[in-house]
């Protein structure tokens, strides 16, 4: 593990599905994600997915790369920057930027991004964990 | 900071919202949601089938760890609802520590406190930090969510 080095990669196809069990699973019914009539109205023209539906293949990424160090010293600083849609493919991707060592262990600084089929970005910003020595 | 429990909110478990808030006098260091909840095994596998988690492995003993932003998701629900965020909100940023891995069964607490509330052009900007502790008490989550809304909802 060094500077430069990618996380793993997550793939995923975002479907109307997808969003509206997680809709059922957070509790946000925000008419933008789920209702039809409501988001053609909208600035986007359509339903989006939920920003934290898709903000969750960032700590999946994360998970899969550091294991149980993600769940008790994770950290993500992540923006919204434009939205997921159903049918979308999103990928998410990250590289290590820097590793600093500390007596609790080394920290891990990571950027992260998920990006769309086109290249666009949907999520943009930094990660980091704590792994031990 | 302040702290000042409100108690005009109500709690809808089903996510649907009733009555409307006046964000414009909402004031900083107001708590605007302090919820109780169980990390029960249907809400997380619910959570892990909507976002197709593939890092947790139903077959080793990790899976009674729960993903961590299904702590962000479920804490969210309570803000969501207490807020009573209109349609047509979004949520522009997120920041999440994760200091203790939760168990499924685990019994937490999670308490949001406003930390910004600001106009600009015809958008209100409203930061929340978000508190979450198990039920002994400890740290499990950490975290800040901003929203944006527009201001003709957001002052009625």
């Amino acid at each position: 593990m060094q500077d430069g080095n990618p996380i793993i990669e997550v793939i995923k196809e975002i479907t109307s599905d997808q969003v509206l069990l997680y809709a059922e699973a957070s509790g946000d019914f925000n008419p933008i994600h789920i209702n039809k009539e409501f988001a053609e109205k909208s600035q986007f023209g359509r339903n989006i997915a939920h920003g934290m539906m898709v903000a969750a293949t960032i700590s999946e990424s994360m998970s899969l790369t550091f294991g149980e160090s993600w769940h008790h010293s994770g950290k993500v600083k992540i923006r919204f920057r434009s939205p997921a849609y159903p049918g979308d493919t999103i990928t998410t991707s990250g590289q290590i930027q820097k590793m600093v060592l500390s007596e609790e262990g080394t920290e891990v600084k990571c950027s992260v991004l998920v990006t769309n089929q086109a290249g666009e970005t949907i999520i943009s910003g930094s990660s980091s964990v704590i792994i031990s020595n | 900071m302040a702290s000042k429990k409100t108690d005009i909110f109500s709690y809808i478990p089903d996510g649907k919202h009733s009555g409307s808030i006046n964000y414009a006098e909402l004031e900083i260091g107001t708590v605007v949601s302090q919820q109780k909840y169980i990390l029960d095994r249907k809400s997380v596998q619910k959570y892990i089938s909507a976002v197709k988690d593939t890092s947790v492995k139903p077959e080793t003993s990790a899976s009674n760890i729960a993903p961590p932003m299904s702590i962000a998701a479920l804490s969210l629900r309570g803000v969501v609802n207490d807020l009573k965020i209109p349609g047509g909100t979004l949520h522009i940023g997120q920041e999440l520590s994760f200091l203790k891995p939760v168990r499924v069964g685990m019994h937490l607490e999670c308490v949001a406190i406003l930390s910004s509330n600001s106009v600009r052009g015809e958008y209100r900007f409203m930061v929340v930090d978000l508190n979450v502790k198990d039920d002994l008490n400890d740290h499990v989550m950490k975290g800040k969510s901003t929203i944006m809304l527009p201001v003709d909802i957001s002052v009625q």
